[in-house]
């Protein structure tokens, strides 16, 4: 049976919720329930309130203020007017409030709810403390630890209601909008305690073992942790394997995508709900807040394995796990450099000696560390050639040192780095690609798993 | 419906300013000094003015009022240039204002105003504005104190007129 809602005068879906009292007014005027001597005194009120306010912003030293300021004001008061024109039953009632309430009470009742939403705020953070995942995310981290603690200390509720100072990178799964100021940050906590939630009932590891199968350098990247958690968790459940451990091979994805080719779109988004409830039964999760929150998020998740089953990338959807920790690392240590006289006199009898052969001579003979040979390479005026008979000389971990150290796959634009510096990646690259392709792989792979000290 | 701020100019808050400004006459009376209802209803015009170019706002009477009450007893100050005077030294106000950063108080600014003009600047109002009033917002600026000058007066010439 369809839902039978209320039909009011004014439609509350077309309401901005960012500037709440205004499209009210907006729509009563529109739909006749407030006439034009009703706007003109409300505005008049607006404007009386508008000269308390800034009065006590001024200290009552001044007279005047800047307009930027006083218009900032003006939206601060209208937002708190909103805030509790939202918390009335419904949109005819917050308009006939508009008509017998002053604007002045109104703004009163507004400023004791952002009070309220205030001190709710603080406690779902420190619950989203409490539940935070242990994850090397940096947006993840960084947005909970400093940027959402910044709004607390930065928030103003007289003059600045409607601002939002956090720094907020770590973006949502059902992204916030059409709010600002506290009502933002109330329902950013909540939606990301919700997520954290779930996420907390798969352990650490599986997590970051997902995640870093679906990117090494996943700690950098702006993703949605509960986002990748729960399309994994649904895999795993289309597989028939444990949710719990988030464990799908590549090859059950591969059966998963020959199976799921062939619903149409309807019957598959209706698999995906049935996986999902299937899910959450598995997981225990019976908290009524997150599975309406999951709801909220099938969508978007529904949309993207519809998606990725018809382009066939459904391996980039569903991800395998990678065991980071598994692989072998090869510990570097450049050993301990000459002393600084003795580096001098070596790079002044570089540059007398004219011969190459002796001068490669020289460096066998005289260089006895990783560190030193660097440093030669930008200080010893080597040529192409003489470089590339020295990378002859070094072993093959040696190389991938260097690669690691300088490297020319990179996105560092050629103006950031220096002359010298530019040469040598140049002549390393040169060097490289030289090289068959099996030893290149092999160096990069060395270089990959080495841990330089 | 329009809550844009900049244009509001309620006759209601107008008609305040000038009454205001007429009551004034009652204690400058005392040095001579009176504004007719026009003279008044122009300097309300001219505060309009002034605020907008300046981008300020002011709710109620206004620092007008302020100005008159401390200028009224300036030696510099006679019935031939009062009107005058008070329109410079209104526009010169809220100019000073911005340039202050909001930093001092309406009081406090037009005090500094009236020191310098009967004392420094002997009743020039180029003098203040171009020379004091500038000084003042650059100290507080880069946060001196207002009167903060970084060359020294010279000392003055002795009795033989030797340094």
């Amino acid at each position: 049976m369809a839902n039978i809602d209320k039909q009011h005068v004014i439609e509350s879906n077309k309401l901005s919720g960012e500037q709440y009292f205004t499209s009210i007014l907006q729509g009563a005027y529109a739909n006749g329930l407030l006439c034009d001597s009703d706007m003109e005194n409300i505005q008049l009120q607006c404007i009386q309130l508008l000269a308390n306010i800034c009065e006590r912003y001024s200290g009552g030293e001044s007279s005047s203020i800047r307009v930027e300021a006083a218009e900032n004001i003006m939206k601060s008061n209208l937002y708190t007017i909103g805030l509790y024109l939202k918390s009335l039953p419904d949109v005819d009632f917050a308009a006939n409030e508009i008509k017998k309430a002053s604007v002045s009470e109104m703004y009163q009742k507004g400023r004791k709810l952002i009070n309220v939403r205030l001190h709710s705020a603080k406690h779902i953070y420190n619950l989203v403390r409490k539940n935070k995942l242990f994850t090397p995310n940096y947006s993840y981290n960084s947005t909970i630890n400093e940027g959402i603690g910044s709004f607390f200390k930065a928030y103003d509720p007289d003059y600045e209601a409607h601002e939002t100072p956090a720094s907020i990178d770590y973006q949502l799964c059902n992204p916030v909008t059409n709010m600002i100021g506290i009502e933002f940050i109330l329902k950013y906590l909540e939606n990301l305690f919700l997520e954290n939630e779930f996420c907390r009932g798969f352990a650490p590891e599986d997590i970051h073992h997902m995640l870093y199968g679906y990117d090494k350098g996943y700690k950098d990247l702006l993703i949605n942790i509960f986002e990748q958690v729960l399309t994994a968790a649904l895999g795993c459940s289309l597989a028939n394997r444990n949710v719990v451990e988030l464990d799908i091979s590549a090859e059950e994805i591969r059966h998963l995508h020959y199976e799921l080719s062939e619903y149409d779109d309807c019957s598959l988004s209706l698999k995906l709900r049935k996986a999902a409830g299937k899910m959450l039964e598995e997981l225990n999760a019976d908290s009524l807040p997150l599975k309406r929150y999951i709801e909220r998020s099938m969508p978007k998740i529904i949309t993207n394995i519809l998606h990725a089953v018809r382009m066939n990338t459904l391996n980039k959807t569903f991800i395998s796990k990678a065991l980071p920790d598994l692989k072998p690392r090869i510990r570097f240590l450049s050993g301990t450099k000459m002393h600084d006289e003795d580096y001098r006199k070596l790079i002044d009898e570089l540059l007398m000696c004219r011969h190459s052969p002796d001068k490669l001579a020289l460096i066998k003979e005289k260089v006895k560390s990783f560190g030193d040979l660097e440093d030669l390479l930008f200080d010893a005026q080597l040529s192409e050639e003489e470089t590339d008979s020295v990378f002859d000389i070094l072993e093959d971990v040696e190389i991938a040192a260097l690669i690691r150290r300088h490297p020319f796959r990179t996105d560092i634009q050629a103006v950031d780095l220096s002359e010298g510096e530019m040469a040598l990646r140049q002549y390393l690259k040169n060097y490289i690609d030289r090289l068959p392709k099996g030893k290149q792989e092999e160096i990069f792979e060395m270089a990959d798993r080495l841990i330089d000290e | 419906m329009s809550f844009e701020i900049i244009g509001i100019s309620s006759s209601l808050i107008e008609k305040q300013a000038i009454t205001e400004i007429e009551r004034c006459n009652e204690f400058t009376a005392e040095f001579g000094l009176a504004l007719s209802p026009s003279d008044a209803a122009e300097l309300v015009e001219a505060r309009n003015i002034a605020l907008k170019s300046n981008g300020r706002i002011e709710f109620g009477g206004g620092a007008i009022h302020k100005i008159i009450r401390e200028f009224c007893d300036s030696p510099y100050i006679s019935m031939h240039n009062y009107a005058e005077t008070i329109h410079e030294l209104t526009e010169m106000f809220y100019y000073y204002k911005n340039e202050t950063l909001d930093l001092m108080s309406d009081d406090d600014l037009i005090k500094f105003m009236k020191n310098s003009f009967d004392g420094k600047c002997q009743g020039s109002l180029e003098l203040l504005s171009g020379r004091e009033l500038a000084n003042m917002a650059r100290n507080l600026r880069y946060g001196y104190p207002p009167d903060y000058s970084e060359d020294p007066m010279p000392d003055e010439e002795d009795e033989d007129g030797e340094y």
